[in-house]
């Protein structure tokens, strides 16, 4: 069978039978499986098998349940109730202010786990019911509250960047440092945007009543020590690891057992909190891992069958394109499958594809830097994939946890903006690498 | 539906869960093995096993864990259609689909119980200097595997159950 | 003519590597195959892991693997002699003679038959130094390293305090940059600087602890015995074109980046020191020949052939 077909078959099947609503792991391991036993020819069917050992050699895997269970000790203890308090009053007076207030809310809870559930989880049990209770324009705040909460991804630690810097061969901390400012700026764009909004329709974000206003300067002050917990959790994670005193895993493992502590000492870690978070630790967990699985024995399969070869002919030889417009295929194609399909999955099947051609591509930059790069550019699509329908995680847990009166179509609309301005972002670090690769440039420079 | 389905469907369930409320617990197993690599590697010298530890206990964690994982619904679905379907219409196109993750997971299983005997057969050690037995570990994926499968099959006799009207 | 044969080939090499030790060869038989037999190669890990290169061999999941015995933990009598078994070698040539003159090929070809594989010929790669993070002047600076390096050479460098740890081969360079390892102990500095490992790393320690790497081709036997005697040889010609092209490339490359390289500060243990490691390696080959017969025969043809060297004097063996 020609490799083009076999491309096609079995990226189509997938797709067809995603429509269906089975499990996404269980719909990727299948095809993999049914390419396997029917084309591989002899032997195939030890591959499903052999992508679990795979997965068990990836070493930074490890990091993934604690990066999870750090998110879920902050949202579950709620801890995060301080920090929103202070946001709150700091910010409040401001028209608009409670949303910005958010948005940074948002940057410190990433700063503390690996993913975007437990900010998102954050944002809509602390701080949307607030906000919809000051009057604030529900489409507006849900939607910061999906894209700030997906800055999870791109700003340190973050479990996506770990996994892409173990598919394209990258050191994670060249990538978290260089996902940073750009994290920052998207957050800077959200902030630019509510204030916009709001001095066009002072209406979609009212500033406090005078009498929630008057908060004696002194417990001002003692909610900024609230700020402090974050910082300081992420200080005691990142900076032994960036100076390299704690290896990646070990630094996960830090962070953790410090956020645990910070719990614990708040006496914010009752039995219930415990167990919610160990739950839904392994349940997170057990997704990420088997969606990972079953993308491996695709990718394996795939690339064993020679289609990753036919792609790859097919976009360096056969159709000529010059490396931006590759780079921007390459963009879109991610872009359309993160609608569709889990960021992890797209990951590791299309990687073995993309990695080695954007290391080719003469972009003016050296390999290296070309990479880490196109990792933040990768992660920005995921933050987008998080919030697109059909299937966004976001979106999921939005829709579960939201207030009945933000209803359905309320949660699709309140992203069009927010996709947008990821968007910018994304053209934006395209079109300046320097943004991304300036702070890791610093940091490590020998 | 036949008693013994039912009764199958509740034991496989109980057995599921309660297999992997313990698994949960190798969170904290496996954030034991990695402090005590930190604290080694610090004071006194890199231990040789708890590497190779850690990654067992991780594959543990989530094969294990895998079965009760299925309960809690955590395996998210594309539900652009499926959303909007009722039940029923769910539990339909569930029935036939479920098969699907059936039919992976026993190909996980075949390969998994021939490189298991392979590493019975010839004492199949890691390459590593601590060198554990692998058998151990990939009996262990089996287990869990064949869990998940106990699991799937408990899903689809729920589906068809709710499709003939019946509650299990 | 019928249909094309056609074979799936993973090597233990990452594709930088490979891009020199294997892909020449399997580009070349492509070439003069003409369409009647496809090699397609796969670099490390790529459709499997390393661990189960070996039984994906066996089983026909992958048709041909280019391996040393050790890293993909051959289930032979033969499997610590394969990669660096300390000392055994001094330089490159050292290989195809044991190989060819000395009778280590029929014991290979034994071997393999044994469990369904065959072995199609063995190559000499580089020696195996030490490049590490911080300098290693002394013994005492290897203790508590951790260095990424063969099963059976950890086994032996364990002694003197190396933490040896193994990753997947691809996943060294990140590992050394997040902390993971100190070091390696896995090839001479040609390799250090083509795959990226001189980047970052500091120090080269010129002692080492085996002149030459033992790594091979094999194959499936079902698949190797269903291809026409033709293209058979015509494999084993590119498969020696591959191990003479490593016999310049290594060689030239070790000299000419020891004295030429940017990028690493040779160290050395001096030699009345590092005498005491050669003397632990030969107690370590005393305890794998008391292990099996096979194992005590392969032993003592290295004796052999090295006391031959020792007495041929210069240039093979410098006092
Ligand atoms: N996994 C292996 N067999 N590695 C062999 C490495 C030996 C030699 N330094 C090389 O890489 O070429
Ligand atoms: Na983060
Ligand atoms: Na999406």
């Amino acid at each position: 069978m020609p490799y083009e077909m076999i491309a096609l078959l079995m990226f189509g099947g997938m797709m067809i039978l995603l429509l269906t609503g089975q499990r996404v792991f269980a719909v990727i391991g299948f095809v993999a499986s049914v390419a396997a036993l029917a084309l591989w020819g002899g032997g195939g069917s030890a591959l499903p098998f052999t992508s679990a050992i795979k997965l068990m050699n990836w070493y930074p895997m490890l990091t993934l349940p604690m990066f999870v269970w750090m998110g879920y000790v902050m949202s579950e203890s709620r801890m995060a109730d301080d920090l929103y308090r202070m946001f709150h009053v700091w910010f409040g007076p401001v028209p608009g202010g409670l949303a910005i207030g958010t948005i940074l809310l948002m940057v410190l809870i990433s700063a503390m786990n690996g993913l975007s559930v437990a900010g998102l989880a954050i944002g809509a049990t602390i701080a949307l019911p607030e906000l919809l209770k000051r009057g604030y324009d529900k489409r507006m705040v849900t939607g910061i509250i999906q894209g700030g909460s997906s800055l999870g991804i791109l700003v340190p630690p973050s479990v996506v960047l770990v996994l892409y810097s173990m598919i394209a061969r990258q050191p994670v901390g060249h990538l978290w440092l260089a996902g940073v400012v750009p994290g920052l700026m998207m957050a800077g764009l959200f902030i630019l945007y509510v204030v916009v909004r709001c001095r066009i329709n002072p209406a979609l974000g009212p500033a406090l009543p005078a009498e929630d206003r008057t908060v004696p300067a002194a417990e001002k002050l003692r909610l900024l020590s609230a700020g402090l917990l974050p910082v300081g959790i992420f200080a005691a994670m990142m900076g032994p690891f960036v100076y390299g005193w704690t290896s990646l895993v070990e630094a996960s493992v830090v962070g953790a057992v410090v956020a645990t502590l910070a719990a614990l000492v708040r006496g914010r870690l009752t039995r219930k909190v415990f167990d919610t978070c160990m739950v839904q630790t392994l349940a997170v967990s057990c997704m990420f891992m088997w969606i990972i699985l079953a993308a491996l024995a695709f990718g394996a399969v795939f690339d064993g069958l020679g289609a990753v070869r036919a792609i790859e002919g097919l976009f360096l030889r056969d159709m000529g394109l010059s490396p931006w417009t590759i780079l921007i295929l390459m963009q879109l194609s991610f872009l359309i499958m993160g609608m569709f399909l889990d960021d992890t999955a797209m990951l590791v099947i299309v990687a073995p594809l993309y990695v080695p051609l954007v290391a080719k591509l003469d972009l003016g930059m050296a390999p290296g830097d070309a990479l880490i790069w196109y990792g933040i550019l990768y992660t920005i699509t995921c933050q987008i994939a998080y919030i697109t329908p059909p299937f966004g995680y976001n979106l999921f847990l939005m829709r579960a946890m939201a207030p009945d009166h933000v209803t359905l179509a309320d949660i699709y609309r309140s992203i069009t903006p927010i996709v947008l301005l990821m968007l910018l972002t994304l053209v934006i670090v395209m079109m300046f690498p320097q943004i991304a690769l300036w702070l890791p440039h610093l940091v490590y420079a020998r | 539906m036949p008693r013994v389905l039912i009764l199958y469907v509740r034991w496989v369930e109980a057995l599921n869960y309660r297999i992997g409320r313990l698994a949960m617990y190798l969170l904290f197993v496996l954030g034991g093995v990695l402090l005590w690599s930190i604290i080694a590697k610090a004071f006194f010298r890199p231990s040789l096993w708890t590497q190779e530890m850690a990654q067992f206990t991780m594959v543990g964690y989530f094969v294990l864990g895998g079965a009760y994982a299925l309960q809690l619904g955590a395996n998210v679905r594309m539900d652009l259609l499926y959303s909007r379907w009722s039940l029923r219409r769910r539990a339909m196109v569930d029935a036939v689909t479920v098969l699907a993750m059936i039919f992976f997971l026993s190909v996980v299983l075949y390969g998994g119980i021939d490189s298991t005997l392979y590493a019975l057969e010839i004492g199949e050690r890691s390459r590593t200097v601590w060198r554990p037995y692998m058998a151990p570990i990939k009996i262990i994926i089996c287990t869990g595997v064949f869990l998940m499968i106990l699991q799937s099959v408990a899903f689809l006799i729920r589906d068809i159950a709710l499709l003939r009207g019946e509650k299990i | 003519q019928g249909a094309p044969i056609r074979w799936r080939m993973q090597t233990y090499a990452g594709a930088a590597l490979g891009e020199h030790v294997v892909k020449p060869a399997i580009d070349m038989f492509n070439e003069i195959a003409d369409g009647q037999m496809q090699i397609e190669l796969y670099y490390a890990d790529q459709i499997v892991p390393t661990s189960e290169l070996f039984r994906a061999m066996q089983s026909g999941t992958i048709d041909a693997v280019q391996s040393d015995d050790d890293s993909m933990a051959s289930p032979t009598e033969v499997t610590v002699f394969g990669g660096y078994f300390p000392f055994a070698s001094r330089y490159s040539l050292d290989v195809p003679v044991l190989f060819n003159q000395y009778g280590l090929k029929q014991i290979w070809e034994e071997e393999y038959a044994k469990v369904g594989v065959q072995h199609i010929s063995a190559g000499a790669w580089d020696p195996c130094h030490f490049a590490t993070k911080d300098p290693i002047r002394s013994l005492k600076d290897l203790e508590g390293k951790r260095v990424f390096t063969f099963p059976t050479a950890g086994r032996f460098l364990a002694q003197f305090g190396v933490v040896p740890v193994q990753l997947p081969w691809e996943d060294i360079q990140v590992a050394l940059q997040t902390g993971e390892l100190d070091g390696i102990a896995w090839s001479g500095i040609t390799e250090d600087y083509t795959v990226g490992w001189a980047d970052v790393t500091k120090y080269f320690l010129t002692n080492n602890i085996s002149g030459a790497w033992i790594g091979h081709f094999f194959a499936n036997q079902a698949k190797w015995d269903a291809v026409p005697e033709r293209l058979k040889t015509l494999m084993k010609v590119c498969f020696e074109q591959s191990h003479y092209y490593r016999q310049w490339w290594y060689w030239g490359g070790e000299a000419d980046l020891r004295v030429n390289g940017p990028k690493l500060e040779l160290t050395s243990i001096p030699d009345a020191e590092w005498a005491t490691v050669e003397e632990k390696a030969r107690l370590f080959w005393d305890e794998i020949a008391a292990e099996s017969e096979t194992k005590a025969k392969v032993v003592e043809i290295f004796k052999t052939y090295n006391a031959v060297m020792d007495k041929a004097g210069r240039p093979y063996r410098y006092g």
